[in-house]
């Protein structure tokens, strides 16, 4: 259970501008009440598939695109696969990586088009982060001080502070210091304020939009999970704790008995907590009232939502437009624990030991992996069944 | 030495600052040296003189039409959206801003060490921020700082980022300059600087040489050669465009005036496109690739994709070309990163930083209150400081506490508290004094001067010169440069002449290619010019039915109303001057009488197609493409619509009834005379290019229409008595004199029909207009469209022969039910037409912009 991918694990894909990447630090950090149960897997194997399609009226003449759904090896990520289709062939395409080391996929299409399909097809393995004890963390006070110049860009001072979407105020901090008391160790807190925020707010996708604020969700007590997550990013930054947006995808688990519900997925927002030098990154879901752990696969983080929307795109002409998204997380295989597969939390991707069966290459086709073959997405009848609340 | 008593009334003791620091003379009353010859001379001149010269420039600029932008309210900044400017003439004083040149040496040292140091910075922000890893500067001053947008950084595209700087100035007490801020987006006032010059020169042509000022035409020339040399492909003769917000923006004239005198493509963001991964220009001529950009708008709206959404004033996909190398954008996207006010009390920092050893140019004692240690000062020293914003450069007047009430200062200080990082405070400086004329004698006034940079490479060159700006007190001086206050031309004078001269007129060295025709006409400047012609147009036919309708009711020959009114009347509703329940006989009855609805209808904003809606739209485009019309077509537009527009007075009438006949005709009177005057000077003034090509399409399509039109209300209909309707539309077709001088009273359908619509050699006839459509379309350029030119040709033939082979007598047969079918079915075929035409021509060469949407892969 732990955080999102960190960026600063990928020391050779971040910005062209030459500044030192790469965080020596321990990052990935989770927690648990107790010790983990030695039964449990240490990493799963995911499939996911990603489709949005839009229908237009009217001719498109030109339309000029970003994605943001491609995710890259890195902390407790490793991605095996990330394919990239667009419907029609666009005129050109490339990647860069962003300012907090996203990978970017541009695309420009300029021939007239009546409809728009981008299929993004990615294989991942999330690990098992460390695991600290809830009660044992140091004093959230400790996390306050200013960590400096370490690490790459961007700094991780810099997500104490407000950014266009979430701007600190009295009345999250009034919100915050109910679960943040003086000397509380800041695992217990900061999981505290994510139960409190699950609690206080009904999950309510009629209740705001995308474009919703902060602090309209919060006096709503309502919203998505992009809320809820803004809530707490903004209560953390607002007694002076640095917080990150990230954006993903959960695995969603089938009522007992039923099967799994094919591209009934969401994408997904939680957040992280910086939880001082030792214990790197938190992952916080208050969607979920948990620790992010394996059944979260991180794909882009940022300031807030602005940093990390899925897709970006402008189009000329198109009339009026239907939008279809399907998101499909099929778990293809879980990895039982051994004490092989937990590698140590600080050693960069390439080197690190592997999961059985797993290869750290990203691109590395699927046939590499050795166990069963993942079960695709079938189309068995089934019952509708609600799957947690995502999205 | 004391020239102050010797030149007698120029030199009074009122023309002298109180206290503080006087630019032109020394605390015990003598001139200083660098301005002695400037003061004899124009104290030689004497005070009628001077009065003269200064007419002589208020006159240049008028007939110039340098204006300004209109800055109304409390240093608002001007808003993009307003449509209709309020445009007023530039302010220059007739007494220039003298500065000796080993003054000058020094202060332009100092710009040069400071300039290099905000584009060290810069690079440092947009790339590996050594200056926030290391703590000269605190990071919180970017990362809370909502400027910043986080896509401009690493951004590759040039290595060097700011290209043209300006830098603001004021002179304390102690006779030291000191930066009261830095411009590193797109500074504004270069253009107004050099028209002052040119202005300057005309007026004091004499002592500007005589006091050896330095010329200002090689930093332009320099300027010009700096942005060709960015041209990441196409190195020899690259395209350089200037990237203006769109029109009515508050530097409107200066950005005209710049890409004209440097031979840059102006263009707006509709303009623009980016295909196959480079950017163009939209033109009639196709797509024209632009491989340098000087935008004048702000970072954040350079494009909509991956910045500021909702902006139209860049293009989309802008960075990534940038990224790709395919474009210089001049100054680097992110560059307003470098003037962010908070940044100036660690620039001292940055310099030992980066380089070693101090400033020499000191900014203004200045505190950033996100410094808990700053902050503590300023709020104990908070009456003896102003205060503003730390992130963003606006023109709004910084905040003075000791001006707010208690419980204003109450209100302040809570947002200071609740987010201190946002503000800045500077100390508060008495400025300088300069002698201003001002009505007609001297007066001393505070003035700051605007120096302008440009970077090439590791070179700076500072602009021998200044926008100096002069005002009653230092707050006045702490807006924009161009909200409106007086200025004066900078000199920087020596004692030893010049050497090589160098002209501001653009040099023949260069050499030209002569050219007959500019392909390179924005596709949007051809469609405004194309609807002005429409409009115009449009204001006059309506202006022409409604005087003749008005003449008619006021008229006293009662018996003879009868006859031609419900035509008129009919024909006015058809153009949706009135009523449509007009030119339904049915309907009539149940409305009010005409004459009670007609004069107040004339000034009716709320018809949708009446007069002043139609001039607005006029008003509109015009303004759309003033770059393109003369200074005198613009004036008389705008004077047309301003008369227009006046209250109507309430002589002869109770105001309650609007406007009497009188009033009214005189009105429509006025206009028709406006507009025929603006249809002379556009066909006088224009050369024969595309742009005159559009506007008169424009025209000539819409008098065909509104004739037709006409005619199948008046003429087509079965009626008693013809020959007071075939007068009056003679004379809304302006062609009564010559059928008279043809005809005299005799009046007979056919040769009316005959003048009206079949004869070449009536300007106002129908077959005259298509005659003109067929020559203009044979000389628009050929380009590969969605339309085939032929097909736009066929129908101009088409027309042509349906009217040349009609024959009036034919044609003015009455058939049993006593209508002109004939007639009628000519024109409807040919007003069904011009529609056909109207939009080939805009499928053609003017439509390339259709509304866009954004993507975002949520339904929610």
């Amino acid at each position: 259970m732990n955080g999102g991918q960190m960026n600063e694990g990928h020391a050779n894909g971040g910005q062209a501008n030459g500044g030192p990447k790469g965080d020596p630090l321990p990052e990935n950090t989770a927690a648990t009440p107790g010790a983990a149960p030695a039964a449990l897997p240490t990493a799963v194997r995911y499939r996911i598939r990603h489709s949005t399609s839009y229908q237009y009226s009217q001719n498109v003449a030109v339309c000029q695109n970003q994605l943001r759904m491609q995710p890259i090896s890195g902390g407790n990520v490793i991605c095996h696969r990330s394919t990239l289709t667009v419907v029609p062939e666009p005129s050109s395409r490339d990647e860069h990586f962003d300012y907090f080391g996203n990978r970017v996929q541009a695309f420009s299409i300029e021939s007239k088009h009546r409809s728009l399909s981008v299929v993004v097809e990615s294989q991942v393995t999330i690990r098992q982060p460390r695991v600290v004890a809830e009660s044992a963390s140091p004093p959230w006070e400790t996390c306050l001080k200013p960590v400096g110049q370490r690490g790459g860009l961007p700094l991780r001072d810099e997500h104490r502070y407000a950014s266009p979407r979430v701007a600190p105020g009295r009345p999250f901090a009034d919100y915050a210091r109910e679960s943040f008391g003086d000397g509380r160790g800041i695992v217990e807190a900061a999981l505290d304020l994510t139960r409190r925020i699950h609690h206080d707010f009904a999950y309510d996708t009629t209740a705001t939009d995308v474009n919703t604020t902060t602090e309209r969700a919060f006096e709503l007590r309502a919203g998505v999970c992009q809320d809820f997550a803004h809530v707490q990013i903004a209560c953390l930054r607002s007694i002076g704790l640095a917080a990150r947006y990230v954006s993903g995808y959960l695995r969603t688990v089938p009522p007992p008995g039923k099967p799994r519900l094919v591209g009934a997925d969401e994408s997904h927002a939680w957040l992280e907590v910086f939880a001082g030098e030792d214990l790197g990154w938190l992952g916080l879901d208050p969607t979920n009232a948990c620790l992010v752990g394996m059944d979260h696969i991180p794909v882009s983080l940022g300031r807030d939502y602005g940093d990390v929307s899925p897709m970006r795109g402008v189009v000329l002409g198109g009339g009026t437009h239907t939008l279809k998204v399907s998101v499909d997380v099929a778990p293809a295989q879980e990895v039982a624990g051994s004490k092989d597969a937990s590698p140590p939390p600080n050693s960069p991707p390439a080197s690190q030991p592997q999961p059985a069966g797993e290869s750290s290459e990203s691109g590395n086709p699927a046939t590499a992996n050795p166990a069963p073959s993942p079960d695709p997405p079938t189309s068995q009848s089934q019952s509708q069944s609600q799957p947690p609340p995502s999205g | 030495m004391n020239t102050t008593l010797q030149s007698g009334s120029l030199w009074t003791p009122e023309s002298l600052a109180a206290g503080g620091f006087d630019e032109r003379i020394f605390p015990d009353g003598t001139v200083r040296p660098s301005w002695q010859l400037v003061s004899d001379q124009l104290a030689a001149l004497g005070p009628e003189e001077m009065l003269d010269r200064s007419a002589s420039i208020e006159q240049f600029i008028r007939e110039n039409g340098i204006t300004f932008h209109a800055d109304q309210s409390q240093g608002a900044v001007p808003s993009d959206e307003d449509e209709e400017t309020a445009n007023r003439p530039w302010q220059l004083s007739v007494i220039p801003f003298v500065m000796g040149s080993a003054e000058w040496n020094v202060l332009s040292d100092g710009l040069v060490q400071r300039t290099h140091l905000l584009e060290r910075i810069l690079v440092d922000l947009l790339g590996e921020q050594r200056l926030i890893r290391e703590g000269v500067v605190p990071g919180e001053l970017f990362w809370a700082n909502p400027v910043f947008s986080r896509a401009y950084h690493g951004l590759e595209g040039t290595p060097q980022k700011l290209h043209v700087t300006a830098t603001d100035l004021v002179r304390g007490v102690d006779g030291l300059w000191r930066v009261t801020g830095d411009r590193t987006r797109a500074p504004s006032g270069l253009g107004y600087l050099l028209e002052n010059r040119i202005v300057m020169g005309r007026v004091l042509p004499k002592l500007i040489r005589r006091s050896n000022t330095r010329r200002l035409a090689s930093f332009f020339e320099s300027l010009r050669e700096h942005l060709q040399s960015l041209a990441p492909q196409d190195r020899s003769n690259p395209r350089v465009a200037l990237l203006a917000p769109p029109s009515g923006s508050y530097r409107e004239f200066e950005d005209t005036y710049l890409a004209r005198y440097l031979g840059l493509t102006l263009v707006r963001g509709s303009d623009l496109a980016i295909r196959g991964g480079c950017l163009h220009v939209k033109t009639l001529g196709g797509l024209l690739p632009i491989q340098v950009l000087w935008r004048h708008i702000s970072d954040r709206r350079c494009d909509p994709l991956e910045l500021d959404p909702a902006s139209n004033q860049g293009v989309a996909g802008l960075l990534r070309c940038v990224r790709h190398g395919r474009v210089a954008v001049v100054n680097a996207i992110g560059s307003v990163l470098a003037q962010t006010p908070g940044l100036m009390p660690y620039l001292e920092q940055a310099n030992q930083f980066f380089f070693g050893g101090s400033l020499q140019l000191p900014s203004l004692k200045s505190y950033w209150l996100g410094d808990p240690q700053q902050r503590a000062y300023v709020l104990d020293h908070l009456d003896s400081l102003v205060l503003r914003s730390a992130y963003t450069v606006s023109s709004q007047e910084p905040i003075d506490t000791t001006r707010l009430s208690q419980q204003e200062r109450a209100e302040f200080l809570q947002r200071i508290e609740a987010d201190p990082g946002q503000f800045l405070a500077q100390e508060r400086l008495a400025y300088s004094s300069t002698p201003v004329w001002i009505g007609g004698q001297v007066k001393p006034q505070r003035v700051a001067l605007r120096n302008f940079q440009l970077i090439r490479g590791d070179r700076v060159e500072v602009l021998p010169g200044a926008l100096a700006r002069v005002g009653n007190d230092e707050m006045e001086l702490s807006r924009s440069p161009v909200s409106g206050q007086r200025t004066l031309d900078c000199w920087v004078t020596s004692d030893v002449p010049l050497g090589k001269h160098k002209s501001l007129l653009p040099s023949g060295r260069n050499a030209i290619k002569l050219r007959r025709i500019g392909d390179e006409l924005p596709s949007r400047v051809a469609e405004h010019l194309y609807w002005l012609g429409r409009y115009v147009e449009r204001a006059e036919g309506i202006s022409r039915l409604m005087r003749t309708t008005l003449s008619r009711l006021s008229g006293e020959e009662t018996t003879e109303m009868a006859a031609e009114l419900p035509r008129l009347t009919y024909a006015l509703a058809s153009l949706g001057q009135i009523e449509p329940g007009y030119a339904v006989d049915s309907f009539v009855a149940g409305l009010p009488n005409l004459d009670q609805v007609l004069p107040a209808s004339v000034l009716d904003p709320e018809q949708p197609r009446g007069l002043i809606r139609t001039m607005q739209s006029v008003m509109h485009n015009a303004t759309a493409v003033r770059d393109r019309l003369s200074n005198d077509a613009y004036r008389i537009l705008r004077r047309a619509f301003r008369e227009l527009n006046q209250p109507a007075s309430a002589s002869g009438r109770a105001v309650s009834e609007g406007m009497g006949y009188g009033e009214a005709i005189e009105r429509v009177g006025t206009l028709i005379v406006d507009l025929l005057a603006f249809a002379g000077v556009t066909s006088e003034g224009f050369v024969r290019t595309h742009s005159w090509q559009f506007l008169e399409l424009g025209r000539r399509i819409e008098r065909a229409d509104q004739t037709c039109d006409l005619l199948l209300t008046m003429l087509c209909p079965a009626t008693e008595n013809g020959k007071a309707i075939c007068e009056a539309a003679l004379e809304i077709t302006d062609s009564l004199m010559t059928y008279r001088s043809r005809y005299l009273n005799l009046v007979r359908l056919a040769p009316v029909v005959d003048l009206i619509v079949t004869d070449d050699t009536n300007p106002r006839s129908v077959l005259y207009q298509l005659d003109r459509i067929s020559d203009v379309i044979e000389k628009l350029p050929a380009v590969e469209g969605p339309v085939r030119l032929d097909a736009i040709e066929r129908i101009v033939l088409d027309m042509q022969y349906q009217v040349k082979l009609a024959d009036p007598y034919q044609l003015c047969q009455t058939s049993d039910d006593g209508t002109l079918e004939q007639l009628g079915k000519l024109l409807r075929g040919i007003a069904g037409r011009l529609p056909e035409l109207s939009d080939a021509i805009s499928a053609h060469y003017l439509i390339h912009t259709a509304a866009t949407q954004q993507l975002t892969g949520t339904g929610r």
